[in-house]
Order: structure tokens, then C-alpha cells, then sequence
């Protein structure tokens, strides 16, 4: 190592930057993993009135796990499971037009668009969705004016439709990142060579390039899925009075302050959320996905 | 060739559509909150925006969401970069970056959830600071990504070239590192406070009795609906967040002509 102040000072240097490095570690340890260890303990624990006392009781999870939220966490992977493969049939198609076909101008130029209506809070987006899927919106209008329906269309809000198209357009326009990231990162001579060996289009597409961009497919596959499962604003906005899914359930159980059954829904959620991560993070080489980000190796 | 050309035309025609569908949205709010006062007939109104102002509960949101923005946009990308930092340099990459991309994996409500129950139990009680942590975690992988995406464009061969002309670690860093990737610093800033201005079910969670604009919008919602003002509220977050955008967008290309 070339460093000519051998002295303390430098030394110093050395812990301060270690610290430095090792602060973002510390901060998300200390503020997400404690928090979430500590939820899970709760979740064992007794409801007394308002509060909640330390117990180690499986009451809340059996409670979970029987009746109607059984239901509830049915219909919520259900949803989920529609809003994330309508998401990635409309995503990857885009992302792989953007990594392959279009400029490099063009592609940043629509990235842009992506991300300012993902940033936009979705809550006010799907505010602005009871307005235009109502009775007297703009889709419902436009129906009856061209003459198609003869009266409004009910089930386009406060439905099942209306809570797709709330989840989609939330969590559909980040799939596109991780997709384009790793289909724009995949080798061009692999296709080539494959079309060398004569393979048509749909061949070297379903062989060669959707393999090798599993890793984005997977990262957008749980991002979405993630968002859209535990999901609780967008099915009390659009799913209309009585509508649960297992998000809102969980705010109602707070609302209601059995504060130690919502940690055992929330529990079971976040673990088959992490089950999913750890698939992923076993299954794939993260430098294949991240591999534009990712590109150095310092020596 | 004319069969490539349908294709791209095709291909243009769904990504135009899902755009509009995505931006159809962003319309309403602006619309509602321009109207008077009983039936729509047509004209226009400011009235909204001005009465907002009079409302203590709201301009006391508006102080907290600057506040807390504040420390987000100023924390955040500091520990970004330390992040991504630790993951081109400590021996566990892989894990680090897990450990920081953790928050996308995390169901919103879980998050908010699992935070309160822990300032709970170490008696901290909601303030500026419970809602600023989590608004910190929460965009931490975003304002990560964009530091490392910052970093991946220079070519590590200039800090070598600094080491060889005899710069420690920490003059390499400071003259020649710091300079090339703080465009990746800022726009994570940037990113960091539009985050922060748009969460609303974790910061609902741990911010007891105070509010930000967000969740402001989101309880009267719960308790009494909607109303021009808060549609007024929408269409500034709106404007702010594309605001914002832009900003990054300009102060980006100005960086790379530099």
C-alpha cells in the first residue's frame, strides 16, 4: 500500500473510513432487521386491553390461520399473483424494445417517463383512478357516448378490476428497471451465435435471451409482488367498503389496537416476502443483474 | 423490412399507450381542485390553494414534511455512499447489497410496523426523528443504486493514477472520487427528498401525533373524504415531485457536458 503519512493521522484516516463504510450496515441493521425481529417476538405475545403483555402464545396466529383472514390472505395472493404477471407481460416487452432495439437516447428519454409517474405518490394516483373509472368518469362516458353501453359500467370501480388497475399502475413501472438492466447487460453474441446456428427468433429468444434474464425477471416479479401483498391503501381506495386484502386487514386489526395479531399477520407476510429474497439471492449472482451498475472490480 | 417496420410501429403505439394510462392520473387532481364551490359551471377557481394556508393542522404537515425531507435528503445520500462504498470495497458485497436493497422487499405496512413497535419498546416516543428514520431506510436502496449507478461510469484508473502520484486514500477520494461521482450524490439527494415527500403508510405508522402533507391527506381521507383542498394538496405534491425531476434531469446533463 501507497501511503507516505504512516503516521496516526492516517491511521485515523483509516478507522474513519471504515466507520464511513460501515455506518449504512449498522443503520440498516439497528432500523429495519432489530424492528422486524422484534415484530416477530411481539407477535407471540398477549393482548391485555389496550396493551400488549410478553408471552410466548401461538393464539394470535391461530387466529390468523382459521376463519375469514385465512380468506383474506387467499385473496390478497391472488391479486397480487394477477396484478405481477400482467405487470411483467406489459413491462418486458418495453424493456427488452429499450435494451435492444432502441438509442441509447431514446431508451433514457422513456426510462424518464417511467419513473416520474412511479415517484408520484401511488395513493394520489389511485385517488385520481375513482374518478376515472366511475359512473360519471371519463372511461364510463366515453362508453356510453360512442354508443357501446347503453348505461354506466359498475364494475369498473370498487372491484377487483379497479384494485388491478391501481396495483398495476403503482408497481408496473419499476419492473421495468431491473428488466432492461438485465436484458441490456446479457451478452449480443450469444443471439448472434444462436442465429449463426440457425435458430429462428422465437427459438433464441425462449433459449437464450429469457434464460439469461431471469435475474431481472425475478427481481421485478418479487418488487411487484411484494408491493402489491402487502398492499393497503389501494384496496380501501378502490376496492370499495369491505374489501380485504391482507394489508388493510392489518391496519384495521391497529385500528382496533390488537396490536400483537397484527404483528403475527404482518409476521407471516414479511417472511414469505424474505422467503422469496432468499431464493433469488441463492439462485442468481446478483453481479449478472447489477452487471452495468456492477462493472468494476478494483484491483 | 416493411413487416420490422409494422413491428416498431406496434411497439411504439403500446408504449405510448401504457405512458398515457400511467399519466391519466396526474390530471384529475389539478381539475378538482380548480373547481368552485357547488355545481361545475365550467369556471375556474384559486380559492382553494389560498384558503389551504389558514388550516394550522395542514401548514403544520407542510413544517414537518420540509423538516423531515430536510434530514432525509441530507442523511440518506451520505449513507448511500458510504453503501455503495462498502460494496466495491468490503469482502462481502453481495450481502451488503441485500442488506441495503432490503426496504424494496419489505411490505410497506410490515415496515412501518415493525419500526413502531420498536421505538415503542425502546420508549422513544413519535417525533421528527421516528419519521425521519424511516423515511431514511425507505430510500436508501433508491438513493444506493443511484450512487453506484454514478460510480459504474468513471474509470477506476484515475484514483490508481492518483495513488502512483503519491495521494493517500483519502486525497484520492476527496480530489479525484468525490468530484466524479457527485453528481450521483446530488441526484440521490434529490431522489431521497422526492421519496420523502411521496411516503405515506410507513411515516403513518411512527409519526404519532404529528403529520406530514401525506398522511395529512391520507387520515382526512379516511375520516370525512375528499375535498378541493386536498385535491389542491395533490396537484402541489404532484408539481413538486416532477419539479424535482426535472431538476435532477437539467443538473445530471449540465454534469455530463462538464
Amino acid at each position: 500500500m501507497r501511503d507516505n503519512a504512516g503516521s496516526s493521522g492516517w491511521r485515523l484516516n483509516a478507522l474513519a473510513r471504515r466507520a464511513f463504510l460501515l455506518l449504512p450496515v449498522a443503520f440498516m441493521v439497528v432500523f429495519l432487521l432489530l424492528p422486524l425481529v422484534i415484530m416477530v417476538v411481539v407477535s407471540f405475545w398477549k393482548r391485555a386491553m389496550l396493551k400488549m403483555v410478553p408471552a410466548f402464545i401461538f393464539t394470535n396466529y391461530t387466529d390468523f390461520l382459521s376463519g375469514t383472514r385465512l380468506t383474506v390472505l387467499g385473496r390478497s395472493f391472488a391479486v397480487a399473483t394477477e396484478a405481477t404477471v400482467i405487470g411483467l407481460l406489459i413491462a418486458y416487452p418495453i424493456a427488452f424494445y429499450l435494451a435492444r432495439h432502441a438509442k441509447p437516447a431514446t431508451t433514457r428519454l422513456v426510462l424518464l417517463l417511467f419513473t416520474v409517474p412511479f415517484l408520484v405518490n401511488y395513493i394520489i394516483r389511485a385517488f385520481a383512478w375513482t374518478y376515472l373509472l366511475g359512473r360519471t368518469g371519463p372511461i364510463n362516458s366515453g362508453l356510453t357516448g360512442a354508443g357501446l353501453m347503453s348505461g354506466p359500467v359498475d364494475w369498473l370501480l370498487y372491484s377487483d378490476f379497479a384494485v388491478l388497475v391501481g396495483m398495476i399502475s403503482s408497481y408496473m413501472p419499476f419492473m421495468i428497471f431491473p428488466l432492461w438492466m438485465s436484458i441490456a447487460g446479457i451478452d449480443r453474441r450469444l443471439s448472434e451465435a444462436s442465429w449463426m446456428l440457425g435458430a429462428p427468433p422465437w427459438t433464441t429468444f425462449w433459449r437464450v435471451t429469457l434464460p439469461l434474464s431471469m435475474p431481472g425477471v425475478f427481481a421485478a416479479i418479487i418488487f411487484s409482488f411484494v408491493g402489491c401483498f402487502g398492499e393497503s391503501a389501494v384496496p380501501v381506495i378502490l376496492g370499495g367498503v369491505g374489501y380485504q386484502l391482507i394489508g388493510n386487514e392489518i391496519t384495521s386489526t391497529l385500528d382496533v389496537l390488537n396490536y400483537p395479531l397484527a404483528a403475527a399477520m404482518s409476521s407471516v407476510v414479511t417472511a414469505a416476502m424474505l422467503a422469496l429474497l432468499a431464493i433469488w439471492y441463492l439462485a442468481f449472482d446478483l453481479r449478472s443483474f447489477l452487471g452495468k451498475i456492477l462493472a468494476w472490480r478494483m484491483a | 423490412m416493411r413487416d420490422s417496420h409494422r413491428q416498431t410501429w406496434l411497439i411504439w403505439a403500446a408504449i405510448t399507450t401504457v405512458l398515457v394510462l400511467l399519466y391519466l392520473p396526474l390530471v384529475p387532481p389539478l381539475f378538482f381542485s380548480l373547481a368552485p364551490d357547488g355545481p361545475a359551471d365550467g369556471t375556474a377557481t384559486l380559492r382553494w390553494y389560498v384558503e389551504m394556508w389558514q388550516n394550522p393542522l395542514l401548514t403544520g404537515a407542510v413544517v414537518t414534511s420540509l423538516e423531515d425531507a430536510l434530514i432525509v435528503a441530507v442523511v440518506t445520500p451520505l449513507l448511500a455512499l458510504g453503501a455503495a462504498m462498502a460494496i466495491r470495497e468490503l469482502k462481502i458485497p453481495r450481502l451488503i447489497l441485500v442488506l441495503v436493497l432490503l426496504p424494496l422487499f419489505v411490505p410497506g405496512v410490515s415496515m412501518g410496523l415493525a419500526t413502531a413497535f420498536f421505538f415503542r419498546l425502546l420508549d422513544v416516543p413519535p417525533s421528527l426523528l421516528t419519521i425521519a428514520i424511516v423515511q431514511i431506510v425507505w430510500a436508501l436502496p433508491f438513493a444506493t443504486l443511484v450512487v453506484l449507478t454514478a460510480m459504474s461510469t468513471f474509470d477506476p484508473i484515475y484514483i490508481e493514477a492518483a495513488h502512483m502520484s503519491g495521494a493517500n486514500r483519502w486525497r484520492a477520494f476527496r480530489d479525484i472520487e468525490l468530484p466524479l461521482i457527485w453528481p450521483g450524490v446530488s441526484g440521490a439527494a434529490t431522489f431521497s427528498l422526492i421519496l420523502s415527500f411521496n411516503e405515506t403508510i410507513r411515516t403513518s405508522l411512527v409519526q404519532g401525533p404529528l403529520n406530514t402533507v401525506q398522511t395529512y391527506i391520507w387520515s382526512t381521507y379516511k375520516q370525512i373524504g375528499l375535498s378541493p383542498t386536498l385535491y389542491a394538496l395533490m396537484t402541489l405534491l404532484i408539481l413538486l415531485t416532477m419539479l424535482l425531476i426535472a431538476y435532477t434531469v437539467v443538473s445530471g446533463r449540465r454534469a455530463a457536458r462538464a
